[in-house]
């Protein structure tokens, strides 16, 4: 009879947790629809409760409208925000990577908010820097404000140049050779510079440093011309004779940039900053940020960075431009900036103490010389073509010309 | 006779080796896992570290529950991981109903059923959501439980190991006037132990992983699950191994503690000529 | 099975059966109809600026040179690692199923410790180990010491495969394993009792005993994970993103980044029908196999 009942208990267990379901999934339709007219839905890419939190509470205690943010991890933001999209059920507020702004624009998930960006004193676009602008304006209208912003810049280990002869960074793109020869000299499994195979953006970036203006005025592609062709060339170089890796070293970067510097130089953005004081102990006051090497043309680098947007279809726009306009504050963007170090994109902000350390004032300087990528929404699906030819051209060995003639009539197709 | 148990103790002698061999093989990742995140990051990272921690720190997790809501992401996952249970359930039922009748349509009902599982999960993504945001089920518990709730692969398992069931068992019970639910949930179920472990398993670490419906289809965090936490952590704290070490070896203990407990069902065995 | 209640099958099944449906069959349908079309974000959010456009994506995506790798690429995962999951599972189980002691019921739990790894903890510690410098990947300090020449494991689009199969058998063979344990524990000991007072021998106990005896089981294994490779998509994911040059993309890789990087929700649909509709094949292929052998015996 005891090992009857023993037996039963595992039935009887998934019977229960079947009931609970039933209960459950009933009681959990009325916790929610509590849109009320003082509150106002956020969604933020990463973990809030660190960054944001503290700003949103200010808010708060300021115009009495409670935020409710939700953190959406960046791995998964795309996946959400088109579901959002699909069901037209997005929040009031989202914040949107400037690569995205065409997309997601162009799919009419934005509301058009020009007249308040016209008419709200600190979201004029004089108060951000023009790079960042330039991401929220289409069709001469205006979807977005600049929130947090990032470019480009070089990083590289001051002694190690030193003992190349540099004392200072590399300033064109024939330094920036020569010192990566140099400093890929030093021994086996030394590189000089580090030729980034996945972003997607580097050649593009290097080839307007080229004069390339990617896009000509009717819009086509000119990735075959020789400006963009001798990039990919240049590149290619650094590939060739060893002194950039071929491949992901699968290292930290305590060892490929703190101890002996395997890759000594590499172009990133800010948050590189964190990672390298956080995971190094050993170089303190041996690396520095420098201006972006010039190309024949200029030092041009990529802006990048967020914007805060109004979804389409909120029914609290006001709420929503309230919460936009405060976080644009020079003093919020700065209070952010010191949770996240995501660079404010306001300019006024940039004279705070905070930034004026060398490492960090490098960006605002380069930011002054800095544009983003074309803003089409095709660009994603070019630049993911590009780095597949440009894969088979360090590794493969094809001919470069004749990837990018492909890649131009390829993305020609893709824009009609 | 002596002989012959020798022959049997060499014979797991060298079955012994060999599992260990492969054994450390297999779990030499997990075990890496495990202690790293008992470890800080700068020593994950120095490459210098050996297998085992120099300094032990629970740093790591108290960071989980510190810079995360990993509390909230918890109960999540444990009420999502419940109600798949009820899933499992469910399975059974069918497996039940596929094994043990005959009627109209069965065939055709359980190549259907075996069809769904050839779709690829990525193009259902998005028609689900759509049907679901039609049925007024997104930012509900219903919407992230319902769409895999039930599965192919466990109606199989369960169909092909209740059809070995003796018919004359059920047919005995009806005879005594059992009702088809009763000689399911007394009979059936119960016999069905070390699958119901098996599945058991499966169940629990689907529902203890669930992550994409969690994130989609919530519209605040009050629904988001470890899962989820993990992600959030991966892409705020990227270069933090040590962290996200502990935030996987806290998913994984769970899973050994679950292990542990059915494996004694599995280990149980199933003997029907017995019990006839 | 003449006396039950003609409700009854339906009472049990109907759950199921619902909810699959609803949030499986329905989708399929769905996901056909959206690959005529030339679906993207922007027809997500606005239906009217979705077009019809007949058969193109199927046409195209049979035209795109990625497909045809990616799809190559598949077949060879298929080819290589399914015969492996089947038979190192099978094997692990038979090893573990000889004893019953503390240490036997331990083995069960470190083979299966692999399945039960998150995957972000997998691909850092793989990576790690897959690491092509002497001085960090372990796999290439393994082969140093016995005197072989590193290996590029992620890097040389020959080899960069045959990785990816070696990970994923490590996270694949735990779960086949258990269900090869149950259906192991579920063979009667007298049959062996008997063979072994007949004086068989391990070997022919285990052919003409064991496997017999595990014949559903096996087909079970081999019909799953032969869908799963079809499908194999995490650990080219998080490991190669499909690199070097596309030598490690799978087919559902190629969806994924179709769909849902690039918001090609059309072609990717048609692109995952196409794929839908081998594995049924496939399937049926086997299904047949195996009802046939099944004849052949009565």
């Amino acid at each position: 009879m005891k090992k009857w009942h023993k037996k039963t208990a595992l039935g009887a267990l998934t019977l229960a947790s079947a009931g609970l379901l039933m209960a459950c999934s009933g009681g959990s339709n009325e916790s929610e629809d509590s849109a009320s007219s003082d509150s106002v839905t956020f969604w933020y890419m990463g973990d809030g409760n660190e960054h944001i939190q503290p700003i949103l509470d200010d808010f708060t205690e300021e115009t009495g409208i409670t935020v409710d943010i939700q953190s959406i991890p960046w791995s998964s933001s795309h996946d959400k925000l088109l579901t959002a999209v699909a069901s037209g059920d997005g929040p009031d507020v989202v914040q949107m990577g400037t690569t995205w702004m065409a997309e997601f624009v162009d799919a009419g998930a934005l509301q058009d908010i020009s007249s308040y960006v016209e008419s709200e004193d600190s979201l004029k676009t004089e108060n951000f820097f023009e790079g960042s602008v330039a991401t929220t304006k289409f069709d001469d209208a205006y979807y977005g404000v600049p929130w947090y912003t990032e470019t480009r810049a070089l990083y590289y280990r001051t002694d190690l140049l030193e003992e190349v002869g540099y004392s200072e960074a590399p300033k064109d793109w024939e330094e920036l050779e020569d010192a990566a020869i140099k400093l890929s000299k030093r021994g086996d499994d030394m590189y000089g510079f580090q030729v980034e195979s996945n972003d997607p953006s580097f050649a593009f970036m290097f080839a307007r440093q080229n004069g390339s203006e990617l896009f000509d005025e009717d819009g086509k592609p000119v990735f075959n011309e020789a400006p963009f062709v001798e990039t990919v060339d240049y590149l290619n170089t650094f590939m060739q004779n060893g002194s950039s890796p071929k491949q992901d070293l699968g290292l930290d970067i305590s060892q490929t940039f703190g101890g002996d510097g395997i890759v000594p130089m590499f172009i990133s953005g800010p948050w590189m900053i964190n990672s390298i004081n956080d995971s190094t102990t050993d170089i303190e006051g041996k690396w520095a940020t420098a201006l972006l090497p010039a190309g024949s043309e200029n030092n041009l680098s990529n802006t990048g960075g967020a914007n805060l947007a109004v979804f389409n279809g909120t029914e609290n726009e006001e709420n929503a431009v309230a919460l936009i306009e405060f976080l644009s504050r020079p003093e919020n963007q700065l209070a952010f900036f010191e949770n996240s170090n995501s660079l404010p994109a306001a300019t006024v902000a940039w004279e705070d103490e905070a930034l004026l350390d060398p490492i960090i004032a490098t960006f605002g300087e380069q930011l002054e010389n800095s544009e983003a990528m074309p803003l089409i929404p095709e660009f994603e699906r070019i630049s993911a073509s590009y780095l597949e030819d440009w894969e088979e051209i360090y590794l493969g060995g094809a001919d470069i010309q004749d990837k990018m003639d492909e890649l131009n009539a390829e993305t020609e197709n893709l824009l009609q | 006779m002596n002989s012959y148990k020798k022959a049997q103790k060499r014979n797991k002698v060298i079955v012994g080796v060999i599992l260990i061999i492969g054994g450390i093989i297999a779990v030499t990742p997990f075990i890496w896992m495990m202690l790293s995140s008992f470890k800080t990051n700068a020593e994950i990272v120095s490459m210098e570290s050996g297998l085992l921690p120099k300094e032990w720190t629970f740093q790591n997790f108290i960071d989980l529950f510190e810079k995360m809501n990993f509390g909230v992401y918890l109960k999540n996952t444990l009420i999502i991981t419940a109600f798949s249970f009820g899933g499992m359930f469910l399975n059974a039922m069918a497996g039940y109903g596929f094994a043990k009748y005959r009627f109209k349509g069965r065939n055709s009902l359980f190549i259907m059923i075996l069809a769904t599982m050839m779709i690829p999960g990525q193009v259902t993504m998005i028609p689900v959501y759509l049907i679901l945001n039609n049925l007024g089920l997104t930012n509900t518990l219903a919407g992230i439980v319902l769409p895999g709730l039930v599965g192919a692969y466990g109606i199989f398992l369960f169909r092909q190991f209740m059809s070995t069931i003796s018919d004359e068992l059920l047919e005995a019970a009806r005879l005594d006037g059992a009702s088809e639910f009763y000689i399911f949930t007394r009979i059936i179920i119960p016999l069905s132990k070390p699958i119901l472990a098996v599945q058991g398993i499966l169940t629990f670490i689907a529902g203890w992983n669930s992550f994409m419906w969690p994130l989609i289809i919530a519209n605040d965090e009050k629904y988001y699950t470890l899962s989820v936490g993990l992600q959030l952590l991966q892409g705020q704290y990227g270069n933090n191994y040590a962290l996200q070490m502990a935030g996987a070896t806290f998913m994984v203990v769970p899973i050994i503690i679950i292990f542990l407990t059915f494996q004694k069902y599995i280990l149980q065995g199933f003997n029907v000529s017995g019990l006839k | 099975m003449k006396s039950a209640n003609k409700k009854a099958p339906y009472f049990f099944i109907s759950p199921a059966i619902i909810l699959l449906l609803v949030f499986s069959i329905l989708p399929i349908f769905i996901a056909l109809f959206i690959s005529f079309t030339d679906l993207s974000l922007a027809g997500l959010a606005d239906w009217s600026r979705v077009n019809f456009i007949g058969i193109d994506n199927y046409k195209n995506i049979l035209a795109d040179p990625i497909f045809i790798k990616a799809a190559g690429n598949t077949i060879y995962y298929v080819v290589i690692g399914v015969p492996l999951v089947v038979i190192i599972s099978l094997g692990l189980a038979i090893l573990i199923n000889v004893g019953d002691g503390r240490f036997f019921s331990f083995m069960r739990l470190v083979f299966y410790s692999p399945s039960i790894t998150n995957i972000v903890a997998v691909s850092v510690v793989w990576t790690f180990l897959y690491n092509p410098n002497i001085a960090i990947g372990l796999f290439n300090q393994i082969l140093d010491l016995v005197g072989i020449a590193p290996v590029s494991w992620l890097l040389d689009p020959a080899v960069a495969k045959l990785s990816l199969i070696i990970l994923a058998l490590w996270r694949g063979t735990g779960i086949n394993m258990l269900i090869f344990l149950a259906a192991l524990q579920g063979i009667p000991p007298e049959y062996y009792e008997a063979a072994e007072l007949d004086g068989a021998s391990k070997w022919n106990q285990l052919r003409y005993i064991t496997v017999p005896m595990l014949k559903f089981s096996i087909f079970f294994v081999s019909v799953t994970t032969i869908i799963g490779w079809l499908q194999f998509f995490e650990e080219p994911f998080v490991m190669t993103e499909g690199g070097p040059l596309n030598s490690t993309t799978s087919i559902s890789l190629f969806l994924y980044r179709n769909g849902f990087q690039l918001n090609e929700f059309g072609y990717a649909a048609a692109g995952s029908l196409i794929l839908f509709v081998v594995i049924i094949i496939i399937t049926l292929f086997q299904l047949r196999g195996q009802l046939k052998n099944n004849e052949n015996e009565m």
